[in-house]
């Protein structure tokens, strides 16, 4: 590893970033829409009998939120080049692929601790929402789960692009607001029916939520859920490294990953 | 004997039962530019994917510094580079952001200082600030010439680098690459549709045709590969005088119109041809030596003309 090359990705990630008006839109705008959507809902639901499901939704929008901008980087950093027909140049340099997604990452980290920090002010000031509620640790371990669930998502997705090509790119941006639902990512898994809690509980970061929605109504932090979530994250962690390598090395076999650039 | 810098050893890929490149052989020694010419599908784009990994090979093996690529690719890919026509650095950020990117990747000591100095010998200072997406063909292969010398290669591979460009930009391009080539001894793997430039600026040959070598030396030594010369002759209106003559001997010819005719002549038997028509009457207006050149080479080769010596 070397971070000069790690801290070179970094940069064009940024410059990407920073100019471009869809990735601003995508990654600060969307988060903004959604934030104040779920937070006038919440507003509204306070002054029901559902007052903790107003919390719930806002809880889960600020955690989905960290799943979704730290997938989006991984994978979109990786579709920028291959639209500008770069990211061959990127590997004939003297670039590891795990410097390459590390940096990716590390970009989506970024991003996703200023959205979720810029959206739980603005939740706390204008929603009378305080998620630090939860407490540090809590918080932090819901991050590091979310973010590893994201780059698992995030590189099982660019593995079947490099190996089937930019005609799947919409997996890209689709595929996760998917999951929303089906990780039950704003509402407590029960109200899912039978066989799509069974499917629910397949993804890690349902126990993220659900421990997340347990420390908001009792307190305390639900220790089975997180490491749950952590020890299934780590599997599929492994198991996603390994399909996108399976996936890069057959690309590069067929000659797919250098005609995605044709 | 310059030192090898790029062994190539019976290279193979196939697509199933499509074989792309059949078992190639060559070296590209120090200092020297090898061209790798051939029609469509002949391979060249696939072995110069091989060379850079991004597609894997079947078979074979690929020596940089003799090192084994596919053992030491960070080592060997630190000391190469790559620049094709149609790859483009990132549109939508400034040239010098895109060269610090690939400064950085390449482990570039003084980014500045190196990016500075290349640009001001490739004239694309004021580029620097411009986003990549805004400039010109021309321009974009400045750039990306750029890209590919940051990390002081000792081989570059160029595919198609002056393909898209008009011939005043080419030509200059051309000349910015022999000169580069001059001043660091720099060993090229040149591949272009452009026989003329193969022409120019190689100093051999690889002919590839369904994956194999069909040729391979010195761009003269191909050229003398065609047994044959091409004569023209403008005549006066013995058309069926010349057409009697030529049928008498062993010549290939055409006539264009009632008072040109093409002939295919070994060079050395032309006196002999012109002293036999000047003997039948025949008043020649006009008398064109045209000579066997790369593209004809090309040329019989694509199409699996006999006349090549092979």
């Amino acid at each position: 590893m070397s971070f000069c090359r790690i801290k070179s990705v970094l940069l064009q990630e940024l410059r990407i970033t920073y100019s471009t008006v869809g990735i601003i839109m995508d990654v600060f705008g969307l988060s903004l829409v959604s934030l104040l959507l779920f937070g006038f809902l919440s507003l509204y639901l306070t002054g029901t009998q559902h007052a903790l499901a107003a919390q719930f939704l806002l809880l889960g929008m600020l955690l989905w939120d960290i799943v979704r901008i730290i997938q989006y980087s991984v994978s979109m950093g990786s579709l920028w080049n291959i639209w500008a027909r770069n990211l061959s140049n990127m590997f004939i340099a003297p670039l590891y692929v795990s410097e390459f997604f590390l940096a990716h990452l590390l970009s989506g980290i970024g991003k996703a601790i200023l959205v979720f920090t810029l959206d739980s002010v603005i939740a706390m000031l204008v929603f009378h929402f305080n998620i630090y509620q939860l407490g540090a640790v809590n918080l932090l371990l819901f991050f590091l789960n979310l973010s590893i669930f994201a780059f698992v998502i995030g590189i099982a997705i660019l593995g079947l692009i490099f190996r089937y090509g930019i005609g799947i790119q919409a997996f890209a941006w689709a595929l996760i607001p998917i999951l929303q639902p089906l990780t039950a990512a704003l509402f407590p898994v029960k109200v899912l029916p039978t066989p799509l809690q069974a499917i629910a509980y397949l993804f890690p970061c349902t126990y993220v939520f659900e421990a997340a929605r347990y420390s908001l109504s009792h307190g305390g932090s639900d220790w089975h859920s997180i490491s749950t979530a952590f020890f299934m994250n780590l599997f599929y962690l492994f198991l996603s490294t390994l399909f996108f390598m399976i996936m890069f090395r057959n690309a590069k076999n067929t000659g797919q990953f250098a005609r995605n650039e044709l | 004997m310059s030192e090898v810098i790029l062994q190539v050893e019976n290279l193979v890929k196939t697509y199933g039962s499509f074989c792309a490149v059949g078992g190639i052989s060559f070296a590209v020694p120090r200092g020297k530019v090898v061209g790798l010419l051939g029609p469509n599908g002949a391979g060249k784009t696939t072995t110069i994917q091989m060379l850079l990994g991004v597609t894997l090979k079947n078979g074979g093996t690929i020596h940089y510094f003799g090192k084994d690529f596919s053992r030491h690719r960070h080592y060997c890919l630190q000391r190469i580079n790559f620049t094709y026509a149609f790859n483009t650095l990132l549109e939508r950020i400034s040239v010098w952001d895109n060269l610090v990117v690939f400064a950085g990747l390449y482990g570039i000591g003084k980014p500045r200082k190196k990016i500075l100095e290349l640009a001001n010998h490739l004239e694309i200072i004021d580029l620097l600030p411009e986003k990549y997406q805004n400039l010109s063909t021309g321009q974009k292969t400045r750039v990306n010439l750029v890209k590919s010398l940051l990390n002081d290669p000792e081989l570059v591979l160029m595919d198609e680098p002056t393909a898209s460009l008009d011939p005043d930009i080419a030509d200059k391009t051309l000349s910015l690459i022999e000169a580069l080539r001059k001043a660091r001894n720099l060993a090229i793997l040149y591949t272009s549709h452009n026989m003329d430039e193969i022409t120019r600026i190689c100093d051999e040959v690889i002919f590839l045709d369904h994956g194999t070598i069909v040729a391979h030396d010195t761009p003269g030594n191909l050229t003398k590969r065609i047994a044959t010369t091409q004569l023209r002759l403008t005549f006066d209106d013995h058309q069926k005088g010349i057409d009697d003559y030529l049928k008498s001997h062993p010549y290939r010819y055409t006539f264009l119109d009632n008072h040109v005719v093409l002939i295919d002549v070994e060079e050395n038997l032309i006196p002999k041809l012109l002293f036999g028509i000047n003997t039948i009457d025949v008043c020649i207006l006009h008398i064109e030596i045209k000579k066997p050149t790369l593209e004809d080479v090309f040329l019989q080769i694509a199409r699996g003309g006999k006349n090549v010596i092979l």
